[in-house]
C-alpha cells in the first residue's frame, strides 16, 4: 500500500534494440515524480509498461498493488505523450465516451465535464467538435479526459509539450493541487527544468538505464554546491585577484558573472566571506547543479557507474569563456 | 464485457452517423425502392383505349377477312381472356397458392390493367391501285378518333400462294404510326400471320384449323425429379436465389468489415488508440469494435433482406423461399463476418493510412471475389465435386454453402452443419490471431509489416 508503482528488472527490447533495460522503480503513494531523460531514452516505454499498453520481456510490475494496470484502469489517469481525439467527435461526447470507459458514471460525467472544462477555460466548447479546437485546447481535452475519473496514479507523458506559458503555469497549479487531493502523480519530461519545479521526486533514465533515482531534497544534497557565483559591484573589478584565494581552485566568466569552483574540502561560508572581501559583490549566490546539470554530467560519463567514478561536484558546464585559475 | 459493450456503441453510433453509411447502406435502398415504385406504377398506368383505323391493302383477297375477324373487338376480347388464362395456368404453384390464400384479385387485375382496354380498330381495305405514298402519309395525321390511321399492312402478291419456280412464300409489309401502343403493334402482326397462314391452309386445301393445331406446341415449364418427387422448376428464378442470398452476405460482411479496418486506421492514425488502451484492454477494443460492426453488418444484411423479402411479396414469390434458408443465412453471416472482421481489424492495427493496407488486404478481397466468379458453375451444378469441397473450405464456405442450399437441389443436413462447424473453427482462429497483431500493431507506427512480420507476432505475443 506504500508504493503505487513498482517495477522490478524490467527489460523491454525492441528487436535488438533495448528500450528500458533491468529497470527497478519505486515510486511512493502521494509522490510528485518526474521521469527525465533525453528523448528516446526509454521514458515512454517504460509509462506504456506500467500501462500495460506494452508489456515487458523480462521483470515485474505492480501497480497499485496489482500485478497489471489491467485490473486497475479506472483509478489511473493517463495521458499518451501521442495526443490523440475523435476529430469528427464533440467535446461533451468524447469526453463522456472516455469517462464511461474509465467507469465513471453518466450521473456523475454530466456535472463533472461542465465544471473541468470551466476549470480548464473551456467554457462553451462542449457542442464544438474536437477539431475545431486549437492544439492547445485539444491537449487540455485530453488531460481533463486523464483526470474525469479521480485517478488515484495519475501518469502523464510529456504534459508541458507545446503549452504556452500560461497553460504550462495553470498545469503546475492543477498538478499540485491533484497531489494535495493524495493523487500519486508521475509525469516524464525532457524539460527539466519542470522536473525541478514541482517534483519532489525525480527519477532519470538515460538509454534505458535509470541513471538516477533520488527526492529533489536528497540530489540537493548529494550534489553538494562547489561553486560560487560573484557579479562584481564594479565590472571592472579585477576578479583575478580571487586566484590567490586558497579555496578558489578555477573561475569560468558567465556573461557580467563569473562562477568561483571551490577546492575540494573547502568551507563554504568561510569562502563567501574571503570572496566578498577581495572582490565587492553587487551578487554573490551559491550556484546549485541544476537537473540538467547533473543529467549532462552523468549521460557525458556514459553510465551510471561510470558518473560515481567522475567528479559530481563539479560545477555547471557552461559553453562560456572560462578564466583560468 | 461492460467496457467492450460500450466501444461495441460508439462503433455503431460513429458508423450509422458517417455520410458514407448513410449515403451508401441506406438512401441507396429507398432510392433503389421508390425507383421501384415509379416504375411499377407507370407499367401498371393503364394505357387509353386505342381507336383507329387499319388500312390493308391485299392483291390476294384472301387475307382481309381473317384479319378482319381476328381484329374485332369480340376477338379481341377473348384472345386477351385466353391469354390471361394461359398465364395463370403456368404461375408456380406457389404463386397460385398464395393468390389464393390472400384471396386477392391482384395479379389478374394487375394483368388486365397490364393489357388496357380492348382496342376499337376499323379495317379500311385499299384498292390494288392505292397511292402507296399517300397512305404512308396518313400515318402522319393528327387527327383523332375512328378515322386515325395506325397502321397500314401491304400483304404481297405471292403471301398466300407461292409465285411459280419460288420455293418460299410472300410475306407482308407493316407501316405504324409513331408512338401506337406495343402492346396493340403486337396483336396487329399476329392477328395477318395468323390470317396469312390460314389464307395459305385453305388454298392448299387443309382445314385452317388442323394447320393450327399442327402448328401448335405449348411452352412447358421443367420438373425435376428428386427422391422426394417430382418438382416443378422456375429456372430464372431459381438461378437468380442463390446469388440474392451470396450476394447477401457478401456486401453485409464487406461493408461492415471495411468499416472495421477503417475505423482502425482512422484510431490509430489520430493516435486515439493508445487514450483508449488507457482504459480498456487491446481485446476489449477489439472485441467491441468487432461486435460494433457485427451489428452494422447485421443491420445492411436485414436491409437488403427486407427489401427482397418486399420486392418478393410485392410479385407474389414469396412461396419460393424456404424459411430454414434465412435462418441458416444469419448462421453464415455470422461465420464469415468474425473471420473476415478479425483479418480487417488486424490489418487496420497494423497500418498508418488506408492506402497502406491494399497490399495486406488484395489477396482476402481475390479470395472474397472467388464466390462471384463461381456462383455460375457452383449453382448450375451444387451437388459437384469443386461445389461440395468450396463449400467446406473456409472462409468462402459460407458463400457456396448458400449458393448449394438456396439451389434447386440443396445439400444434405451434415453438410451445412459440417461447413458451419469449420467456419466456426476458423473464425475462432482468425479472432484470437487477430487480438494479437491488434496488440502489437496498433502502438507501431512507420512500415507497416508483411504477412510474415504479422505472423510472427501471433506467434511471440
Amino acid at each position: 500500500m506504500q508504493n503505487a508503482v513498482v517495477l522490478k528488472g524490467v527489460t523491454k527490447a525492441f528487436g535488438d534494440k533495448r528500450a528500458v533495460d533491468d529497470l527497478d522503480l519505486v515510486i511512493p503513494r502521494g509522490s510528485l515524480c518526474g521521469f527525465i531523460g533525453p528523448n528516446g531514452a526509454g521514458k515512454t516505454t517504460s509509462i506504456r509498461m506500467i500501462m500495460s499498453i506494452l508489456f515487458p520481456d523480462q521483470g515485474d510490475i505492480s501497480v497499485l498493488d496489482h500485478a497489471s494496470a489491467l485490473e486497475a484502469k479506472d483509478r489511473i489517469g493517463y495521458l499518451p505523450e501521442e495526443r490523440g481525439l475523435y476529430r469528427k467527435m464533440k467535446v461533451g461526447a468524447f469526453l463522456r465516451y472516455l469517462g464511461r470507459l474509465k467507469g465513471v458514471a453518466s450521473a456523475r460525467l454530466k456535472s463533472q465535464i461542465p465544471t473541468w472544462l470551466a476549470r480548464l477555460d473551456l467554457e462553451g466548447v462542449e457542442g464544438k467538435r474536437c477539431e475545431d479546437l486549437s492544439k492547445g485546447m485539444q491537449q487540455k481535452l485530453q488531460l481533463i479526459a486523464a483526470l474525469l475519473n479521480e485517478p488515484e496514479l495519475l501518469i502523464l507523458d510529456e504534459p508541458f509539450t507545446g503549452l504556452d506559458p500560461v497553460s504550462t503555469r495553470s498545469l503546475r497549479a492543477l498538478l499540485a493541487e491533484e497531489q494535495q487531493r493524495g493523487t500519486t502523480i508521475l509525469f516524464s519530461t525532457h524539460m527539466m527544468a519542470e522536473a525541478e519545479l514541482l517534483c519532489d521526486r525525480v527519477v532519470m533514465i538515460h538509454q534505458g538505464r535509470k541513471v538516477l533515482d533520488q527526492t529533489i531534497a536528497g540530489i540537493r544534497a548529494q550534489f553538494d554546491p562547489r561553486s560560487v557565483l560573484i557579479e562584481p559591484l564594479d565590472p571592472s573589478a579585477d576578479v583575478s585577484r580571487l586566484k590567490a584565494l586558497a579555496s578558489i581552485s578555477r573561475i569560468e566568466r558567465q556573461n557580467d558573472s563569473y562562477a568561483l569552483r571551490l577546492q575540494e574540502g573547502a568551507d563554504l561560508a568561510a569562502a563567501m566571506r574571503d570572496i566578498a572581501a577581495t572582490v565587492a559583490p553587487a551578487k554573490l549566490e551559491v550556484q546549485r547543479p541544476s537537473l540538467e546539470d547533473i543529467f549532462v554530467q552523468i549521460v557525458t560519463a556514459g553510465s551510471q557507474e561510470s558518473a560515481k567514478e567522475l567528479d559530481i561536484h563539479a560545477p555547471a558546464v557552461t559553453e562560456k569563456g572560462r578564466v583560468s585559475a | 464485457m461492460k467496457k467492450a459493450l460500450q466501444v461495441a456503441a460508439r462503433e455503431i453510433v460513429a458508423t450509422f452517423t458517417s455520410k458514407g453509411f448513410v449515403i451508401g447502406v441506406l438512401i441507396t435502398p429507398v432510392l433503389i425502392i421508390i425507383s421501384a415504385l415509379i416504375l411499377s406504377k407507370a407499367h401498371l398506368e393503364t394505357p387509353p383505349r386505342v381507336v383507329g383505323e387499319v388500312a390493308i391493302l391485299d392483291p390476294t383477297s384472301e387475307v382481309t377477312q381473317g384479319v378482319t375477324k381476328l381484329l374485332s373487338p369480340a376477338a379481341f376480347a377473348l384472345r386477351r381472356a385466353q391469354d390471361l388464362e394461359l398465364v395463370a395456368k403456368n404461375l408456380p404453384v406457389s404463386i397460385r397458392a398464395l393468390a389464393l390464400q390472400n384471396g386477392t384479385q391482384t395479379l389478374p387485375d394487375a394483368a388486365k390493367k397490364l393489357v388496357g382496354e380492348v382496342p376499337e380498330l376499323h379495317i379500311q381495305k385499299l384498292a390494288e391501285s392505292a397511292d402507296l405514298k399517300r397512305e404512308k402519309q396518313a400515318l402522319l395525321g393528327k387527327q383523332e378518333g375512328p378515322s386515325t390511321r395506325l397502321a397500314l399492312v401491304i400483304i404481297e402478291p405471292d403471301a398466300v400462294r407461292r409465285a411459280a419456280g419460288k420455293q418460299d412464300f410472300g410475306a407482308y409489309e407493316f407501316y405504324v404510326r409513331e408512338k401506337l401502343d406495343r402492346q396493340v403493334e403486337g396483336e396487329i402482326k399476329t392477328a395477318v400471320r395468323e390470317s396469312i397462314i390460314a389464307a395459305r391452309a385453305k388454298a392448299y386445301g387443309m382445314d385452317p384449323k388442323e394447320a393450327e393445331y399442327l402448328t401448335d406446341v405449348p411452352w412447358v415449364e421443367s420438373k425435376g425429379v428428386t427422391p422426394e418427387g417430382e418438382q416443378k422448376e422456375h429456372a430464372a428464378i431459381a438461378g437468380l436465389i442463390p446469388f440474392a442470398f451470396m450476394f447477401l452476405i457478401f456486401v453485409s460482411v464487406m461493408t461492415s468489415s471495411q468499416y472495421l479496418m477503417t475505423s482502425t486506421i482512422e484510431e490509430k492514425s489520430s493516435r486515439i488508440a493508445e487514450v483508449l488502451l488507457s482504459a480498456v484492454s487491446p481485446m476489449e477494443l477489439m472485441a467491441g469494435k468487432i461486435l460494433g460492426q457485427f451489428v452494422v453488418g447485421l443491420t445492411v444484411l436485414l436491409v437488403y433482406l427486407g427489401l427482397g423479402l418486399i420486392a418478393l411479396t410485392s410479385f407474389a414469390l414469396l412461396g419460393l423461399l424456404d424459411g430454414w434458408i434465412i435462418f441458416y443465412l444469419f448462421i453464415f453471416y455470422l461465420v464469415s463476418f468474425f473471420t473476415f472482421a478479425a483479418f480487417m481489424a488486424a490489418v487496420g492495427a497494423c497500418v498508418n493510412e488506408i492506402r497502406e493496407s491494399q497490399s495486406l488486404v488484395m489477396p482476402v478481397m481475390l479470395l472474397l471475389m472467388l464466390p462471384i466468379f463461381l456462383w455460375v458453375p457452383i449453382s448450375r451444378d451444387p451437388g459437384s465435386t469443386l461445389a461440395v469441397a468450396l463449400s467446406m473450405i473456409p472462409p468462402v464456405n459460407s458463400f457456396f454453402m448458400l449458393i448449394r442450399m438456396a439451389s434447386s437441389t440443396p445439400p444434405p443436413l451434415w453438410q451445412i452443419w459440417t461447413s458451419i462447424l469449420l467456419g466456426l473453427g476458423l473464425a475462432y482462429a482468425a479472432v484470437w490471431s487477430a487480438a494479437k497483431v491488434f496488440r502489437v500493431g496498433l502502438l507501431l507506427h512507420g512500415k507497416p509489416p508483411d504477412y510474415r512480420t504479422m505472423l510472427r507476432w501471433v506467434r511471440m505475443a
